[in-house]
């Protein structure tokens, strides 16, 4: 029994991972879906952009708060970007999810509760 | 025996010929028949919008060019920006040829004054005459995209962006003629364009 003790804490903790992984992943491929229908045709599907028409986001200094407002609201004047108020705080959530991974290494849920938060303080 | 061969080698021959045609466009539109029993192809009518340098546009500037033209609107969020990645293939591959040339027309000519497209084109990095950006007059923008190029552009609220407007390419030989039509989002169907391009302007 004690044998089994450090074998099982080891099989909870990596299950439990794993399952924060596979959540994870979901978010991922559901934001790269997201990302296909909604940014790509400007941003490219490598995140590049367009000339100077539009901006690269490979290494953008939006934090996921500043992020969930520009996909929400969109941008006025210079540097027009178009709203899309249809996004659902889940939509947005997977989409910042994917983008951090794909662009900044980070692999790391941004979670539903954080979008809502952000967006109730958007300016 | 002897019918045989002679039609065998009349087959042969017709295979051959065939074979070292060049290939040649279709002239697309409705045709008329003239006077004097003629066939007149369908042809773009005149003319006359202004450009990203505020400058007058009309059929005299592409007299005798092969010319590509599509319809598209700056603040568009679907499938401008694909035509317009598209469109800078073509732009840079014929950018030191003075018989090609590209036209944009403008379907949201409100918000898309000149200053807006003047905008538009140095951030895209393209030069007018190569590549005139137009607008103008709405009525006359959307009876020369409907009836003369025939693809759709219109005002639909329920659009993303406000307007429905085809992808498409249409391709215009040195008479004004509609040769072709492709669709600009997808890069092959724009590979396709570049060929017939080439035999276009052997014409």
């Amino acid at each position: 029994m004690k044998k089994l003790a450090p074998i099982l804490i080891a099989f909870f903790f990596f299950s439990c991972s794993s399952k924060e992984e596979i959540t994870q992943q979901q978010y991922s491929v559901e934001g790269m879906a997201l990302y296909k229908t909604h940014c790509e045709n400007c941003h490219q599907a490598d995140g590049a952009g367009l000339r100077d028409l539009y901006p690269s986001i490979q290494q953008t200094k939006l934090s996921p708060e500043a992020l969930a407002c520009l996909f929400k609201n969109g941008k006025k004047g210079n540097g027009f970007m178009p709203a899309n108020a249809k996004l659902q705080a889940l939509d947005i959530a997977e989409l910042v999810t994917y983008m951090r991974e794909k662009w900044g290494g980070k692999k790391q849920i941004y979670p539903v509760d954080s979008v809502k938060m952000a967006l109730q303080n958007c300016r | 025996m002897l019918l045989k061969n002679t039609v065998l080698s009349l087959l042969f021959a017709v295979v051959a010929f065939s074979c070292s045609q060049e290939k040649k466009l279709p002239f697309l539109g409705p045709k008329t028949v003239n006077a004097t029993g003629d066939t007149v192809y369908h042809q773009i009518p005149d003319f006359q919008f202004l450009n990203q340098d505020s400058v007058l546009v009309s059929q005299k500037d592409i007299e005798g060019k092969v010319y590509v033209a599509d319809f598209f609107f700056t603040t568009c969020p679907t499938i401008c920006p694909k035509m317009k990645t598209q469109m800078l293939r073509i732009y840079e591959r014929y950018k030191e040829r003075d018989e090609v040339r590209i036209i944009s027309h403008s379907i949201d000519p409100d918000f898309d004054n000149t200053s807006v497209l003047h905008d538009y084109a140095t951030r895209l990095q393209v030069k007018a005459p190569k590549w005139n950006l137009l607008t103008g007059d709405k009525a006359a923008i959307y009876k020369l995209g409907q009836k003369s190029y025939m693809v759709s552009a219109q005002e639909d609220p329920n659009e993303a962006g406000g307007f429905v407007h085809s992808g498409a390419f249409i391709l215009v030989d040195k008479n004004r003629h509609v040769r072709g039509i492709y669709d600009g989002t997808v890069e092959t169907e724009v590979n396709h364009l570049l060929e017939d391009m080439e035999v276009l302007l052997k014409e």
